[in-house]
């Protein structure tokens, strides 16, 4: 019983790991917490459920599962540019103070999940099925293959997001505008194109998880509203630290599916928020992260 | 630059005024001819798939009464605000539909929080409160005395959850019975309570009663355990989207036990679900029966116009507007006293989700029953009324 509840713990955590690293990645070039991303999952989550009707036509199964996940990826990242166009890069021509950017992305935030209330929020809707079997049954042990897949997606987007940081031009001129936007400037770089790819990346992330929320929980507007997870899962990896966002993403997905057990779900959550505020109070780099001021 | 701004915000400040004047007069010099009704629905927030059905039902039966001549010569106005699914948000708007749109009646919304919170208002401002907040405790105080203001539109959750309960135990004999359910919702908590007492009564044990709360997506700590503790059933009068993720982790599980639960599990769940195996071997009791023939009309008018399948809040809203057209007829004149009068003496009316009679001891519908469903293999299957021994006599 308790292998099934780590195996629980584990893909309840790769789900919160999807967001949390699209929510680090934007928290580590321009050091706030970007709650817009929850709204982004919302809209790619129907924009993926949208074509997916569309190709249902044409395709079935695996390419349909693969088609879908592509179009809202890139609904994601095209829709971040947009966000980062509108919302952000004015602040970041005035200088302006980092609260300005948190509200800011809360306001861009609920006004995507209102746009969505307001186009869809006659029924609830849901993804067609993609694949035939849904669980996998090991002795005593199951688990489901959605999980499976969203674990394997975490897992490449992360490996891929890694070597793009580390290995790759792109990836140094993130990390150095990350470190010092001015010393970058006088490098040559155009910080706007550093930090719209940037935005691009995080989006193609948000458009990822929309899908797997969608498949899921079923599609609602408040879906985005699960960045909350995403969010404490950073405070506790690291805030603006991407393998620390992953590991504190398991990490709560592992202990919250314990509490549950052990506690029961009423308490479950005071508990939770009350680890975040330790870790807040007593290593507010969290795990991994490097980044101690700015906690916004 | 200031200048410009200063300008531009007394010249949106001038043209807000005109707008806003040209509202206010207009119903003065239409309400002769009008009979505002108001709605109060979530439109914007968790519930609002919910609010915008019973909108649209409202919306519905008002067209309907229109095209036939209005009430009493008068058409009929619907003003919908906006509760955002919180409690302070209805109230605000419970009072601008009492005091400045002067609404005759008020539709309400399917959430029992918000039929509490706003009992004691609608009282003081003499204005019915009409809809299908089933938590007993919107429609009669904790005294047992009645609110004058509050009417039910569909069996209270005491009697619902009662149903429940007989037939699971009386009907088809579980009688090692689990529960699970959202803490933090009225409307599961005000059904819990009732099916635990008939059924012990009725002589079943609840052998596992696990919870969570509003938001949470992962249910299957829960149902290991209920799966441990060897129910025959389990309980689950939960919110829709929570079903879905429910049925899901089940299967993931292995749990093999029926589900027992409320209307929640109606059409569209099971299209929700997407997976037959998952969505079986679930019972439920709705308000109405898909092939019942008083429903073809309202459903074949929501089709024409919106294009879709109504979910059952959409006869519901329906049913409310229904009412209040009826207690106008009875009373005779559409003020907000004579339809309080009218409510009370409502008897008989044929409504989508059954026989409508409300009783004006507890404002609360009187023996009406619910229609039996199993869903099997993501096939809803009708299994016909059914009310309890007990309620018949009453």
């Amino acid at each position: 019983m308790n292998i099934q509840l780590l195996i629980n713990g584990i893909s309840l955590g790769s789900v919160y790991a999807l967001i949390a690293v699209g929510f680090a990645l934007i928290f580590n070039i321009l050091k706030f917490s970007n709650f817009a991303h929850g709204g982004l999952m919302t809209v790619t989550a129907y924009i993926g459920y949208v074509a997916s009707l569309f190709l249902r036509n044409y395709i079935s199964s695996l390419p349909l599962f693969f088609a879908t996940l592509l179009i809202a990826a890139l609904g994601g990242g095209f829709l971040a540019l947009i966000l980062e166009r509108v919302a952000f890069r004015r602040l970041r021509n005035n200088n302006s103070p980092v609260i300005y950017y948190f509200i800011s992305s809360i306001t861009m935030g609920i006004l995507m999940e209102n746009f969505i209330t307001i186009f869809a929020s006659s029924n609830f809707y849901s993804y067609p099925p993609f694949l035939p079997a849904s669980v996998i049954h090991y002795g005593n042990l199951s688990v489901a293959i959605p999980d499976l897949l969203m674990l394997f997606f975490s897992a490449s987007a992360l490996s891929i997001l890694l070597f793009v940081l580390y290995r790759t031009k792109l990836g140094l001129a993130i990390r150095t505008t990350s470190f010092d936007v001015n010393t970058a400037r006088l490098m040559g770089m155009d910080p706007n194109a550093v930090v719209a790819a940037t935005f691009f990346v995080a989006g193609i992330l948000g458009g990822l998880s929309g899908v797997f929320l969608g498949i899921n929980y079923t599609l609602y507007p408040q879906l985005g509203q699960m960045i909350v997870k995403g969010f404490v899962a950073s405070v506790i990896g690291g805030l603006g630290s991407i393998s620390g966002a992953v590991i504190g993403a398991v990490l709560l997905g592992v202990v919250e599916i314990s509490l549950i057990w052990v506690v029961g779900a009423g308490w479950a959550p005071v508990l939770i928020f009350f680890i975040m505020l330790i870790f807040l109070l007593v290593r507010p780099r969290g795990i991994s992260g490097i980044i101690v001021q700015e906690k916004a | 630059m200031r200048k410009v701004t200063l300008l531009v915000l007394c010249g949106v400040l001038v043209i807000a005024m005109t707008i806003l004047g040209g509202c206010g007069s207009n119903p003065s010099s239409t309400t002769a001819k009008q009979i505002v009704i108001g709605n109060l629905q979530d439109l914007s927030g968790p519930t609002s798939v919910l609010g915008n059905a019973v909108t649209r039902g409202v919306e519905l039966s008002i067209d309907k009464i229109n095209k036939q001549g209005g009430l009493n010569g008068s058409q009929i106005k619907l003003v919908t605000l906006d509760t955002k699914g919180d409690v302070q948000e209805a109230i605000k708007a419970f009072n601008r539909l009492a005091d400045q749109e002067k609404a005759v009646a008020i539709v309400g919304p399917p959430i029992s929080n918000i039929g509490i919170g706003l009992a004691s208002i609608a009282d003081a401002k003499k204005v019915a409160f009409v809809g299908s907040f089933a938590d007993p405790r919107a429609t009669v105080t904790e005294d047992g005395k009645v609110h004058p203001s509050m009417f039910l539109v569909q069996p209270s959750t005491v009697q619902y959850g009662e149903i429940m309960a007989s037939y699971a135990v009386e009907k088809l004999s579980l009688k090692k019975i689990a529960i699970l359910y959202d803490q933090s919702n009225a409307y599961a908590v005000s059904l819990v309570n009732p099916f635990k007492k008939y059924a012990q009564a009725a002589g079943a044990t609840i052998v596992s009663e696990e919870i969570y709360s509003k938001g949470d997506k992962d249910f299957r700590t829960q149902l290991s355990k209920i799966k441990d503790s060897g129910a025959d059933v389990v309980f689950a009068p939960n919110y829709m989207q929570e079903l879905v993720i429910t049925a899901k982790q089940s299967r993931q599980l292995g749990l093999t036990m029926p589900f027992l639960g409320a209307l929640d599990y109606a059409a569209p769940f099971a299209s929700l679900v997407n997976d037959p195996e998952s969505a079986s071997n679930i019972y439920f009791a709705n308000n109405y029966s898909d092939s019942e023939p008083q429903l073809a009309e309202v459903r074949n008018a929501y089709k024409v116009k919106y294009n879709e399948d109504p979910i059952n809040k959409v006869y519901l809203g329906y049913d409310q507007m229904t009412v209040i057209a009826e207690a106008i007829k009875l009373s005779g004149a559409a003020t907000a006293d004579k339809i309080l009068e009218g409510l009370n003496k409502v008897k008989d009316v044929q409504g989508t989700t059954g026989i409508l009679t409300i009783s004006p001891d507890n404002h609360q519908p009187v023996g009406l029953s619910m229609v039996m469903y199993k869903l099997e293999n993501g096939k809803y299957i009708d299994l016909g009324r059914y009310i309890p021994e007990k309620h018949k006599k009453q």
